[in-house]
């Protein structure tokens, strides 16, 4: 749910980037903040593990600018895919308003990628949610591995469906990094005016 | 659905906010802040001889996650939450009180405070502010989110992140 701040006069927005581990989430994280100019962003705050493991959360604050007087504001988190980090990756959770999967292409994550799915849809559930009401999009990282799988399989594995929105990317070049986020925010913004 | 996480808007945060300017005078802190459990600041006051803080926002989302953390370790041993929740540092110190199930307040202060006066005002100030939400008569502002908005704030996206291929 977004929050409105009537005093302070702005709108947060709660974006998660979700995942298993090393699909790349941090990684999209720390591009975005090099690449936004300097007025746009906040601080990356990262609690990590000596080796670069998220163990808590990234967290990076993004102002948009103002609409109709009102500041309107993307707090982008990731969560820690390592799969014994459950109760943290359950607290980021909280009062989120849109997803972003970051699968990875590698032939041996994808039973890893399926897994942190249902993962997400567990942990979704313990705060009464459905992936249904929840806006989301998958992005398919690390094309550029020499074996990555075809991102029709993936898909396939993720979104038998089809209803979703796919993304190609190689995160660590920048590459397919702000199409998902973008399209993750038009989805919350449209959420948010049926529900309104 | 939109969610204002407290009912804090004209008159109740007006009353808030002084509230907040009167603990700081004297419980003698440097911030205060209230934080709402997803990481965000709802409300937050300075001491007018205070330096700048460090960003409101990080302290807020490393507040909540502590809180959320604790609370959970609390709860891994059937505890419904830790009584107290201190940080003290060499120069600074850090004081939590919950104002309701979504929202925290929290009081920073250095060692020209004494933890003891810091405790007293902040607890007082729960209890007030506690008040001053249930008489709150809730009648928010509405805000459109129509067409209009959603075009223009789309267009801050394109802004930012450039527009789509
Ligand atoms: N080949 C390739 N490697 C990438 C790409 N994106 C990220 N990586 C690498 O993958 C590794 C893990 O990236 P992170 O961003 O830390 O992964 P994470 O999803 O945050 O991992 P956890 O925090 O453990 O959940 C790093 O060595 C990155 O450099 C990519 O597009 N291609
Ligand atoms: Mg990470």
């Amino acid at each position: 749910m977004s929050t409105i701040n009537f005093s302070a006069r702005e709108i947060n927005f709660k974006i998660v980037y979700y995942g298993c581990g090393m699909s790349g989430k941090t990684t999209n994280l720390k591009k975005i903040y090099e690449s936004i100019p300097g007025t746009a962003k906040g601080e990356l705050v990262s609690l990590a593990t000596e080796d670069e493991r998220t163990l808590f959360f990234d967290f990076l604050p993004l102002d948009l600018g103002q609409v109709n007087g009102f500041k309107t504001r993307f707090h982008l988190y990731t969560v820690p895919g390592q799969v014994f980090y459950n109760s943290s990756r359950k607290l980021i959770l909280r009062g989120v308003d849109g997803i972003v999967f970051v699968a990875d292409s590698a032939p041996n994550r994808l039973r890893a990628n399926a897994e942190s799915l249902r993962n997400l849809r567990d942990n979704l559930s313990e705060y009464g949610l459905s992936m249904d009401e929840i806006p989301y999009v998958v992005q398919v990282n690390k094309r550029d591995l020499p074996d990555a799988l075809p991102s029709e399989m993936i898909q396939q594995v993720l979104d038998p469906s089809g209803k979703i929105q796919f993304f190609d990317a190689v995160a660590a070049k920048y590459i397919g990094v702000t199409e998902p986020l973008k399209a993750v925010s038009q989805l919350v913004l449209e959420h948010l005016a049926q529900k309104a | 659905m939109l969610q204002p996480s407290l009912e804090l808007y004209g008159e109740s945060f007006e009353k808030v906010d002084a509230l907040l300017d009167d603990l700081l005078a004297k419980s003698h802190a440097q911030y205060v802040l209230i934080v709402d459990l997803k990481g965000f600041v709802i409300a937050h006051n300075k001491a007018l001889w205070a330096p700048k803080p460090p960003s409101l926002d990080s302290l807020a989302t490393l507040i909540a996650s502590n809180y959320s953390a604790n609370l959970a370790i609390a709860k891994l041993f059937g505890e419904t939450g830790f009584k107290e929740m201190i940080q003290q540092g060499d120069r600074v110190g850090m004081y939590v009180e919950e104002l309701d199930d979504t929202a925290l307040l929290v009081t920073l202060f250095d060692t020209t405070a004494a933890l003891g006066r810091v405790k007293m005002f902040t607890k007082k100030a729960v209890t007030e502010i506690q008040t001053i939400l249930s008489e709150s008569k809730g009648e928010a502002p509405t805000m459109n989110f129509d067409e209009n908005w959603q075009n223009s704030t789309r267009a801050l996206i394109d802004g930012l992140f450039g527009p789509s291929k």
